[in-house]
């Protein structure tokens, strides 16, 4: 297809660039079989190598979902609901301390192996043997692992972790016990030729350094499924190259951020959309080491005077919606927000630079005859803030706040640096401020744990895995793991709204913006994207196994 | 003798900038002439010579630009405080970045940088050439071979893939850095220039007599030597600050330099990071980018210039030789 | 002989500094590649993952200066530049690296040669009728075009001539749903592919090699043989060619030897805007993502390919010229 267009274009020199992300599909064998070429589009940052082992961090986002499944498929946007994938069902029991999954009968991995529970359990075992293999700790609660009767696993927790489900049954693929017991090194293992139970196979022919080829597997056990014939995903050194390509219509499914999105794509065609649904927040932590930060009413201050809508509006050309104190992603979780609670806190936290001074003046600081306020010991409350300077949305968001707290007397300098250094300044806790982002997960727990819980910190010059601004609190602590004890939606609900209260109380970070999926898709040619109205899974390419799920789904337009 | 090409046609990452040697120069009209006279000289070359004229033009405005920028843009340079991505009118001449600053007072201030990156990484990278150049030549044997020898290996470490690694260690480099670095990978071919000029007067009789007459060795060096070669010096000056700015550039351009820094490298960086050209703003990265251009002809041109006042055969037209006449320029 | 060893000698000499220079690079900056990879991800990286992968990269393991040198001389005298960091595990760097060079060579060995071959036409035309047509246009435009930062070329290019025209591809070494072979289509289409940067290369890297060859020329048609010549009253093109040329091209091959070994490198920035997958673009994404066994690899490369070039070139005037063994 590509190379119609480019052989078109040659012969049909200044022909609208926009038509030619529509001239899919010329084939006219139109049956019943899947069929069209689907091109993702999304920065690699290099070319591909072309590994697909699904136990390893920088491959595991190629091949889990479309070519490696995992037990269940767990929609973030959806307020974490679960359904089944190759589980058909399971349960909690004894206490939530143990869970059962059966497993689904007819799959078959594309070598023609049968799936079995046996390969399930196969497979969480090979995380605890290799732990390097386990990039999610799920046997940091798992006691064991054991197959029941003919279609069933058991796992045994150490103590009750709900929370986990997400981790073990979304985010590990099942392999196959035969091809996996014969591996010596299952942590080097390069895994070219992936042997998966998904809608898609991938193999050392079918991919170049420049691009993988994904072709659906005929004899996918979802009967009908995938209607999608082949999904091209291209390498690009650089997000600029990446956009000009999608801009162009030479892809269909882009993943980036994309700079005044409306000028450079949706005005280049009517069958261009973006959608970029919030999933976390980008906040400023504040170092809760620092004398002068751990007081809290310089904390509230600060989280009254950022004007978090100027942030996302210069910052984030509007893409990325402001933020509350709360910490909770809205509209994509806007049911976990305890709004009662948050109106007592200044309408959460609204901008008020005023009500940030008054806080200041009531704490005993006095400005200095630069403007700056001063503690009643004389310190001046002037701080440098990290950031990665590689984010050009994030330079431009943190100038905003630079300009926001200077108006209410704190001094704050930036200090962009490269992505590297900035992670290692922001893991061991050297700054005064920081801007960043955590993970989160599929419901606002999961970001909030990764906040408050102190077992995710660690001393200063320690890289902590999260809670970078060294939050502690016993309480807090105890709330967090309350959570995974109880599957009980209302129970949950009330832990998030004790946790939302730290958070407003004690404003241990600041969110500012919302942190998006990029996600720009073309119409001309496939149907069934993930829209607002219909958030099956998170939408960006980059998400896995959520991406398994949209290639399942598309339908080439005939 | 030949005119030497610089090595590394295409490993500088900017252009390929023309950097002969003035090989003319050295045999031409150096040998044994006072320091001040050769000053004079180049300043009647100056405006005798077009090229030269023109150079000197497109320097001397880019350094006024560059001293006085307040004078001419009135803006802050980085205040994010216009509307996102205006198109050029009375209020911001060029425009506004999808940031919301003023175009213009970006090009206006992002000259000072380029021309300290120019002018500091030119003399830094001339003078530790003449350093280590001379004293290899002045100081002979196992001096010699040592300094020759860290010349040598440094002049065919390809100088952009180096400097490319090392920024990458150094993650944001500011002006300053960025001017050290540039000195480290560049210094090596002059050296072994002013090496060789320097070894071909050593036993001339005016270096004889001032040895005669006792005095030290830095004396000689610096009294003796050095201003006989001012002309190379001065060539050797405009194609390292020329390489500068294509190293700086280019570098700031792929996000190794420090991107807070308003420079016309790193306004390439944020146009390129924005999409400039393909959301009507192809100001923004035309406009730095024929700023580099003009700076780098400035240098080159003068280069030119000085190339063929050493070498007169080098002249335009004259019909020396019986060779076809040819129209006059 | 012994200038053979002598050059021999220089050779090892500059290889272990490179070798050296690329050991302690590294060593002096902040950071370690699994906080690169953990900002790397866009999707969830749970916080846990981040021992895991301290794990898989042996970034636990703390070594001597001194000792972890040693090991590395002994590892890279026996080719091992390590597994690299963002593209283990099983993928040797060598094997990255050897699938981008031959795109490199392809597409800037064959443009370096181009353009000496055009530029040096250009150059000795343009000496020969001084002050024409051609020499008061080509040089001082090419000139000009030497000072242009080639990616800013690319740039432009891409946009008018891919983007708004539609005339060529810009993006990629070949179209990738196309399988590589040694059909006529994919050569084809390869070589559709390597126009643009192909073309951007050439115009900014000519006029280096017209202006030296024109000022040789000049130079050496000032000579006494040439006048000797012309008052023999032999052919114009003879003296131009066989006399003139000849001898001023002498001094150029040199620097053409070594601009050669120059070609490894490559053209970083050109296979930056370009999306083109060879050394440059190579050495990019290991900057980008710190993956030093990845950066130490190519910058050998490209240094040894420097060497080996200017060794070439040395030996070969060596034997074609005995009056260079003696000099220095």
């Amino acid at each position: 297809m590509r190379r119609l267009k480019v052989i078109g274009v040659l012969i049909a020199a200044g022909v609208l660039a926009a038509a030619c992300g529509t001239s899919s599909s010329p084939s006219s064998s139109k049956s019943s079989g899947p069929s069209g070429a689907l091109t993702i589009d999304n920065e690699s940052g290099g070319t591909w190598t072309c590994d697909f082992n699904p136990f390893n961090l920088s491959y595991l986002p190629y091949s889990l979902g479309p070519v490696y499944e995992p037990l269940a498929f767990v929609n973030t946007l959806q307020s974490g609901k679960a359904s089944p994938w190759l589980a058909s069902s399971w349960t909690w029991g004894a206490g939530n301390k143990t869970l059962t999954f059966t497993i689904r009968k007819g799959v078959k991995f594309s070598n023609g192996n049968p799936l079995t529970a046996a390969d399930v359990a196969y497979t969480f075992n090979l995380l605890k043997k290799y732990p390097v293999l386990d990039i999610n700790a799920v046997w940091s609660v798992l006691s064991g692992v054991t197959q029941q009767g003919s279609d069933q696993v058991v796992m045994t927790f150490k103590t009750a972790a709900v929370q986990y489900f997400y981790y073990i049954a979304d985010q590990v693929g099942i392999v196959d016990q035969s091809v996996w017991s014969k591996i010596s090194n299952p942590s080097t293992y390069p895994d070219k030729n992936p042997v998966g139970t998904g809608g898609f196979t991938v193999s050392s022919k079918t991919c170049t350094p420049q691009n993988i080829k994904y072709t659906a597997n005929t004899h996918y056990w979802q009967k009908g499924e995938p209607k999608v014939g082949t999904v091209n995903y291209p390498s690009f050194l650089t997000n600029d190259t990446a956009n000009t390509y999608l801009a162009n219509g030479q892809a269909q499914w882009g993943s980036q951020f994309i700079p005044s999105i409306k000028s450079f794509y949706t005005s280049k065609n009517p069958n261009y959309h973006y959608w970029f649904p919030p999933v976390a927040n980008v906040s400023m932590f504040i170092n809760l080491t620092n004398p002068l930060l751990k007081n809290v009413a310089v904390r509230q201050a600060m989280a009254y005077a950022i004007d978090r809508q100027k942030a996302s509006t210069i910052g984030e050309y509007g893409y990325e919606p402001a933020s509350n104190q709360s910490g909770i992603v809205t509209p994509t979780f806007s049911s976990w927000l305890d709004t009662s609670q948050a109106s007592s806190f200044g309408n959460n936290y609204a901008y008020n630079p005023s009500k940030a001074i008054s806080i200041l003046q009531a704490a005993g600081f006095k400005r200095g005859s630069n403007g700056i306020f001063q503690s009643p010991s004389g310190q001046p409350l002037s701080f440098t803030i990290l950031n990665n300077g590689g984010f050009s949305d994030w330079v431009a968001a943190v100038q905003t706040i630079q300009t926001s707290l200077k108006a209410i007397g704190i001094a704050v300098t930036p200090e962009n640096l490269a992505a590297t250094t900035y992670q290692s300044d922001l893991y061991s806790g050297k700054y005064q401020l920081a801007y960043g982002s955590e993970t989160g997960g599929p419901t606002p727990y999961f970001e909030l744990r990764q906040w408050l819980d102190s077992a995710n910190s660690a001393p200063i010059g320690t890289a902590a895995g999260s809670n970078w601004e060294r939050y502690s609190n016993p309480a807090t602590d105890a709330l967090i793991n309350q959570y995974g004890a109880t599957t009980s939606a209302a129970q949950q609900h009330s832990i998030v709204d004790q946790l939302e209260k730290v958070m407003l109380q004690d404003v241990p970070v600041i969110p500012v913006t919302e942190s998006v999926d990029w996600f720009q898709y073309d119409t001309g040619s496939f149907t069934g994207w993930p829209t607002p109205g219909n958030p099956y899974a998170q939408p960006a390419a980059y998400n896995y196994p959520d991406w398994g799920q949209l290639m399942l789904r598309l339908v080439p337009k005939g | 003798m030949a005119a030497l090409m610089r090595p590394g046609g295409t490993d500088d990452g900017g252009g390929s900038a023309v950097t002969t040697a003035p090989a003319g120069l050295v045999g031409g009209w150096s040998g044994g002439v006072s320091g001040a006279g050769s000053v004079r000289r180049m300043g009647r070359a100056i405006t005798s010579n077009r090229k030269a004229t023109a150079g000197t033009a497109l320097l001397v405005l880019f350094i006024l630009i560059g001293l006085f920028p307040g004078v001419i843009a009135h803006d802050d340079p980085s205040a994010q405080v216009y509307a996102r991505s205006l198109g050029p009118s009375g209020a911001h001449l060029l425009g506004t970045t999808a940031f919301g600053q003023d175009l213009f007072a970006q090009v206006i201030y992002g000259t000072r940088p380029v021309l300290l990156i120019a002018f500091g990484a030119g003399l830094g990278a001339t003078f530790l050439a003449t350093l280590i150049g001379v004293a290899a030549a002045y100081l002979g044997g196992a001096w010699d071979g040592v300094l020759n020898l860290i010349t040598d290996v440094l002049l065919v470490i390809p100088a952009f893939p180096l400097l490319i690694v090392i920024a990458s260690y150094l993650h944001g480099a500011g002006t300053g850095v960025m001017i050290a670095v540039i000195i480290c990978v560049s210094w090596s071919y002059t050296a072994r220039q002013l090496r060789a000029q320097a070894r071909s007067l050593r036993n001339r009789e005016f270096l004889e007599a001032a040895r005669v007459r006792g005095e030290r060795s830095l004396y000689i060096i610096a009294v003796e030597i050095i201003p006989t070669m001012t002309s190379l010096l001065v060539a050797a000056f405009l194609t390292n600050a020329l390489y500068a700015v294509l190293f700086s550039s280019s570098l700031q351009f792929i996000g190794l330099g420090n991107p807070e820094v308003v420079s016309w490298g790193t306004m390439l960086y944020w146009a390129e990071n924005s999409e400039a050209f393909q959301t009507g703003q192809a100001l923004w990265i035309l406009i730095p980018g024929l700023c580099i251009v003009a700076l780098g002809a400035a240098f080159a041109l003068l280069n030119y210039a000085f190339d063929e006042i050493g070498n007169p055969a080098l002249r335009p037209v004259r019909s020396i030789r019986g060779n076809r006449v040819k129209r006059p320029k | 002989m012994r200038f053979v060893l002598r050059r021999l000698g220089f050779f090892a000499v500059t290889l272990w500094a490179a070798l050296t220079l690329n050991f302690l690079l590294p060593r002096m900056m902040p950071g370690n590649p699994a906080l690169a990879i953990m900002g790397k991800f866009k999707g969830p990286v749970p916080p846990q993952a981040l021992k895991a992968l301290y794990a898989q990269f042996g970034l636990n393991s703390h070594q001597s200066l001194l000792s972890a040198y040693g090991t590395y001389l002994g590892d890279v005298s026996t080719g091992k530049f390590g597994i690299s960091l963002t593209t283990q595990p099983g993928n040797s760097v060598g094997r990255i690296v050897l699938d981008a060079i031959p795109w490199t060579l392809g597409l800037v060995g064959v443009t370096t040669v181009l353009a000496f071959v055009l530029g040096t036409g250009i150059g000795i035309v343009g000496a020969w009728w001084r002050g024409g047509r051609l020499d008061s246009i080509l040089p001082p435009i090419f000139v000009i075009m030497t000072v242009v930062p080639y990616f800013w070329v690319g740039l432009v290019l891409i946009l008018v001539v891919g983007v708004k025209l539609h005339w060529l591809p810009y993006f990629f070494s070949y179209n990738y749903t196309l399988t590589p072979g040694l059909s006529g289509a994919f050569i084809g289409n390869m070589l559709e592919h390597a126009i643009l940067p192909a073309f951007t290369l050439l115009i900014t890297t000519i006029g280096t090699w017209i202006l030296t060859m024109r000022n040789t020329m000049i130079t050496t048609l000032a000579e006494d043989y040439v006048r000797m010549a012309r008052a023999k009253g032999l052919p114009g093109r003879r003296i131009m060619l066989d006399y003139a040329a000849r001898n001023a091209i002498l001094p150029n091959l040199t620097g053409f030897a070594m601009s050669l070994g120059f070609v490894v490198g490559g053209a970083i920035l050109i296979e930056e805007v370009f999306n083109y997958q060879g050394v440059g673009y190579l050495l990019l994404q290991a900057v980008n993502n710190d993956d030093y066994p990845l950066m130490q690899a190519l910058f050998l490369l490209i240094t040894v390919a420097v060497l080996v070039a200017i060794l070439i070139s040395d030996l070969a005037t060596a034997i074609l010229d005995p009056r260079t063994r003696g000099a220095r």
